[in-house]
């Protein structure tokens, strides 16, 4: 008898390239944080990996949890082979995310709650003035209004990627109008339906809290006097690209999803029409952007918004989440400052450290780029989503071309960065794995007393080979991101249902009874109760 | 609840209705034609669309009311129009809808277009009537019945009291009429009737128990109290003394006068009273729209600078 | 000293009524150093709700609404304004001053080229012209002369939304176009300079107890070393007959009303202002 043959490993073939694998080491060897994914990768074949892939597609799309592409609603694309976190490797990015909200936090408290002429920031020669000036963002309309509880940036995403040394750097900040973590939900309840083992075996920390502590903050937001606030979602309504994110949000925290036109300013509050009459709104998490929230100071044509609603923030009696007028801190020149950012208002250095940035604003930067412009990625100032982004290694002559012109023309409105390897992870496509990068998002969410961040966050895919552009409005995956428990965290199995610990008793169901063995079984039955016992807060 | 979602499902139930009354009214037609050889085509087919309150050019046949009836996707009182309608209302109200009721409603508009649009047949129209009775079933059985749900109801009661009114002027009409034992087999009430009267088929008892009876759902009697029954419920404060709801009055108004009337005379003036019903009902969704969905024109913003 | 009694009374008349009016007004005199506001009542008809605020500017704004259907919205600015006798200009720095970065920096807002105040064409040339001036005060004044022989003050060019390119191209505007285009030639020889708006009082020697109807005013301040005004569109100095309500980069932040309302009538706007003089 032959011995069976090994079935190929998935593996074989795995070529990493000059980046960092998150997963396997110069030397072939699977990192710690991955030896058990690796471990069950390497033992399954590529058919059953096909199977399990299949099911997460199909299960999207019955579910409905799709992303709008180019004006086709497509499944949410999810790839089978989960990104992992160490603690270790958490706890950095969690201190440096938080660090960093705190830090724009300030500044934006500088900008607009100040007293003096110009913010303290610009005063002690930290940024200059016509940075923030000179931002479209820079909303003067809403000067001198602070939020109730100080907070600004209730909810943020700093997109992170990893160097080829395996350092975690922001690529990004996104304080305006993040969007993605109903995607880190979604995808994390797929891969436990589909990979229940992983969870079992694995401590993983849970993302399910997330609304929860959403919700929470929002109503800490809530203006002086509301005793028992009314939290909505404003959504610009079913045709926006990320409408099912604005719904599921809605529903999981138990709050109205409300569009402009169910909003009406009355004596300067807010009021939304219900079959009752007008019942008064307390805060509002909005995912509107800030050009079409008030025609009054903004866009006049708006009927996403609601005319008045700055007067009603001024008056302090709306609180809108996040603020009017965060663009300023998210814009692609302030990402440059952060770093002195922080430490002019923290006096701390950088947890996490930028990625060299060049702006272009500045004469000699804009030499040195445009003399490497075919090793930069260059990006408008003014750009979301990758629009505009150009990746100099693989543009082709006539792009370079219009693209010095652009920079010649407008060298305040470009930044450029040298080429970065982004961190790859196994992926799998067409049968088999093979090393794709990717970026994280992690989302931060400022009750006003701690800024907490979801441990995970939206690992983002750049599906074609050596593509670093992972933004998914250009058409990526995403990977399921799992930040396994340190030795002091408790953690829960995948989807807790209560917090806290539970005695419940279960009441076995009676049969009607159809001989003296069943009736006697019926009866052991229902003297029969079991104790369930619910452990373990989530953390 | 939102007076948006409120009244999107109100529109839901009242367009799916009307997908359904609208099958029934072309199958009256297309029945007529067939068992009646001497009928006129174009008379018959002008009475149609004149109880639909649709207009069209002089000359219009069986074709060209079943073109507009039942597919012209422009006239919202078509077949075509009102799933189109229905499936929108239902899109803008998803989180309120069960899931089973958003999937129903949505399959429905798409198999609709998978039908060839040519030619008005038996089975567009069965098939109508089959999906409209599906989705009526899915709402009753997986949503809660809370306002959410009386709104769908009352939307759906109001169109039915309406169209069966229509229907029922269909029958009444001395010249061009159609047939009793037509209308009441369009109204699946055949049987139903059969069972009550004791077989015994005449024009004053198939209209009393279209319009009267009071236990069979299709007749107008029925929808009214239904549809009252729904503003109670919305509503169950209402004044101890005195009706203030006044889409409540005008359905009351109208049930009690069907209700206390002498048979003879309701049936003496079928038209008139049927007409009665429908301005009674029309009334009354303009009032639910005032009171409970504000309704009023979309704010345009218009900027001013001096 | 100067002590005037102002009042601005704006109509809005429209076709068809309206509803859910939402408005910015910026009739408020300022207190500053050379002008206290002892009084400011504002009266608008119909009224729900207003409240007050200053701007990013520092005007006084207030905010108002006018929910239920109305044909027609009345606001009346009673103001009651003391202005000194105008202060002696600050030293000038001179022209080295401006090309200081930090000097640029500061003034950003006030250098910032805006669709309104884009220079037309051969306002580069006109500003080079007088480049040569000893300071910028100097250099402005002579612009602003310049200007005077180009451009004839007449009303019905130009509407509320023009830039101060349009009318340069048609040589001819109201005060507002005045300002923009003299805004834009300071700004491209990076003087920093603002857009000012309020009241000038008709007749300069009007007796105690006098009432004189007029307008709405706008001019120019630079910056040398200090804010200096200047009127362009009639050349006089800017003082004790000047009243400030608002500054800003240019009209659109100083616009006296803005906002929106709901429905399709149009408006037609009839505006008064009369001035007395108390003191």
């Amino acid at each position: 008898m032959t011995e069976p043959t090994s079935p190929v490993s998935l593996f074989d073939g795995y070529r990493r390239g000059a980046a960092w694998d998150e997963m396997v080491a110069e030397d072939g060897v699977p990192r710690t944080p991955y030896k058990a994914v690796h471990h069950t990768l390497r033992s399954i074949s590529a058919g059953t990996l096909k199977d399990r892939a299949d099911t997460l597609a199909r299960n999207y799309i019955d579910q409905g949890v799709t992303f709008d592409h180019a004006g086709v609603e497509r499944p949410f694309p999810l790839d089978a082979v989960p990104r992992v976190l160490s603690a270790h490797e958490w706890q950095i990015i969690e201190s440096g995310v938080a660090q960093r909200v705190s830090a724009l936090e300030a500044f934006l408290d500088d900008v607009y709650s100040r007293e003096g002429d110009v913010p303290r920031c610009v005063h002690e020669g930290v940024v200059p003035w016509s940075l923030i000036a000179s931002s479209t963002h820079y909303h003067r309309a809403v000067m001198g209004i602070r939020p109730t509880n100080g907070v600004r940036v209730h909810v943020s995403g700093v997109d992170l990627i990893r160097d080829e040394a395996g350092v975690f750097r922001v690529l990004e900040d996104n304080v305006r109008v993040p969007s993605g973590v109903s995607y880190v939900i979604a995808n994390r309840r797929a891969m436990a339906n589909v990979f229940p083992e992983a969870f079992s075996t694995m401590r993983i920390r849970p993302v399910s809290d997330y609304p929860r502590m959403l919700l929470a903050a929002l109503r800490r937001a809530a203006p002086d006097g509301a005793t028992d606030p009314t939290v909505v979602v404003l959504t610009p309504g079913v045709y926006n690209s990320a409408y099912f994110e604005h719904a599921l949000l809605a529903r999981m925290m138990g709050v109205e999803l409300v569009e402009g036109r169910d909003l009406v300013c009355v004596s300067g509050q807010v009021r939304m029409r219900t079959t009752h009459g007008d019942r008064p709104v307390d805060v509002i998490y909005r995912r509107v952007d800030d050009d079409f929230l008030d025609p009054v100071h903004f866009r006049g044509d708006s009927v996403l918004g609601c005319a008045g609603l700055v007067s009603a923030m001024r008056a302090g009696r709306v609180t809108v989440a996040n603020a009017l007028g965060n663009g300023v801190a998210d814009d692609k020149l302030i990402y440059t400052y952060v770093p002195d950012l922080i430490r002019f208002y923290l006096g701390e250095d950088p947890i996490l450290p930028n990625v060299e940035t060049h702006r272009c604003a500045e004469p000699g930067a804009l030499a040195h780029v445009l003399d490497h412009l075919d090793e930069m990625v260059v990006k408008p100032v003014d750009g979301s989503g990758g629009k505009g982004l150009v990746v100099g290694p693989r543009a082709d002559g006539a792009t370079l071309d219009t693209l010095r012109a652009a920079l010649e023309g407008d060298p305040r409105g470009w930044i450029a960065q040298p080429v970065v390897q982004l961190s790859t992870v196994p992926t799998f496509i067409d049968g088999a794995l093979v090393p794709r990068h990717v970026d994280l998002r992690p989302f931060a969410v400022n009750d006003g007393e701690r800024i907490r961040v979801l441990p995970g966050g939206l690992t983002r895919v750049a599906l074609p080979e050596g593509e670093l552009v992972v933004n998914s409005s250009q058409g990526g995956g995403s990977k399921d991101t799992w930040v396994l428990a340190g030795r002091d965290t408790r953690t829960s199995s995948p989807e807790p249902l209560r917090a806290g610990a539970e005695m419940r008793e279960v009441v076995v169901m009676s049969a009607p009874t159809a001989s003296p063995e069943d009736s006697m079984r019926a009866q052991q039955q229902q003297q029969q109760q079991t104790r369930i016992t619910e452990g373990g807060a989530p953390c | 609840m939102l007076s948006r979602i409120a009244e999107s499902l109100f529109w839901i139930g009242r367009h799916i209705e009307r997908a359904d009354g609208t099958a029934r009214i072309v199958d009256v037609l297309r029945l007529q034609l067939l068992e009646d050889p001497g009928a006129n085509e174009k008379e018959v087919s002008r009475t149609t669309l004149a109880v639909m309150g649709a207009t069209h050019a002089d000359g219009a046949g069986y074709a060209e009311v079943g073109q507009l009836l039942v597919f012209d996707a422009g006239y919202s009182s078509s077949i075509g129009g009102a799933w189109t309608a229905a499936r929108e209302n239902a899109r803008r109200a998803r989180q309120t809808l069960s899931t089973e009721l958003w999937e129903a409603i949505n399959t429905t508009w798409h198999r609709w277009h998978n039908f060839g649009q040519s030619a008005v047949t038996e089975r567009h129209l069965s098939w109508t009537r089959e999906r409209a009775a599906l989705i009526s079933g899915v709402a009753d059985s997986t949503m809660s019945h809370d306002e959410a749900w009386d709104f769908l109801v009352l939307g759906r009661s109001l169109e039915r009291a309406d169209m069966t009114a229509r229907l029922v002027a269909a029958g009444g009409l001395p010249r061009g009429g159609a047939p009793w034992s037509v209308v009441l087999s369009s109204c699946g009430a055949h049987q139903a009737f059969m069972r009550s009267q004791r077989g015994l088929l005449s024009d004053d008892r198939a209209a009393a128990f279209l319009v009267l009876d009071r236990a069979f759902p299709r007749s107008v009697y029925f929808a009214l109290r239904e549809a009252e029954g729904r503003l109670a419920a919305l509503d169950p404060q209402d004044g101890r003394t005195a009706i203030t709801d006044e889409a409540r009055r005008q359905l009351g108004r109208v049930r009690t006068e069907l209700e206390f009337r002498p048979v003879a005379e309701v049936l003496h003036d079928l038209p008139g009273q049927m007409q009665r019903v429908q301005l009674a009902v029309t009334a009354a969704a303009f009032a639910v729209g005032s009171r409970y969905f504000q309704t009023g024109p979309l704010p345009e913003w218009t900027e001013e600078l001096i | 000293m100067r002590r005037y009694r102002i009042l601005h009374t704006t109509t809005l008349t429209y076709d068809v009524p309206v509803r859910s009016a939402h408005n910015e007004l910026r009739m408020t005199p300022i207190n500053e150093p050379g002008q206290t506001t002892l009084e400011n009542r504002i009266r608008i008809r119909p009224l729900t709700w207003s409240t007050v605020y200053r701007d990013h500017f520092g005007t006084h704004v207030t905010s108002m609404e006018s929910l239920p259907a109305h044909d027609r919205l009345t606001i009346e600015a009673i103001s009651t304004v003391e202005r000194a006798d105008p202060a002696e200009w600050p030293f000038s720095p001179g022209w080295a001053a401006l090309a200081d970065p930090t000097v640029q920096d500061r003034h950003f807002e006030w250098l910032m080229v805006t669709s309104r105040t884009r220079p037309g064409a051969g306002i580069a040339d006109l500003a080079a012209g007088v480049r040569d001036r000893a300071t910028p005060r100097d250099a402005a004044l002579a612009l602003a002369e310049q200007l005077r022989a180009e451009m004839t003050y007449r009303a019905g060019v130009t509407g509320v939304q023009s830039s101060g390119e349009q009318a340069w191209a048609e040589k001819s505007g109201v005060c507002q176009d005045f300002v923009h285009v003299t805004i834009g030639a300071l700004r491209s020889l990076g003087i920093p300079a603002r857009y000012v708006s309020g009241y000038l009082v008709p007749k300069r020697d009007a007796e105690v107890g006098d009432t004189a109807t007029g307008e709405s005013h706008a001019w120019v301040e630079l910056w040398d070393g200090g804010w200096i005004p200047i009127d362009p569109t009639n050349g006089a100095p800017v003082g004790a007959d000047h009243v400030v309500v608002a500054r800003g980069r240019d009209y659109d932040d100083v616009s006296p009303f803005k906002g929106v309302y709901s429905g399709a009538g149009t408006a037609i706007l009839t505006v008064a202002v009369t001035f007395t003089r108390l003191a």
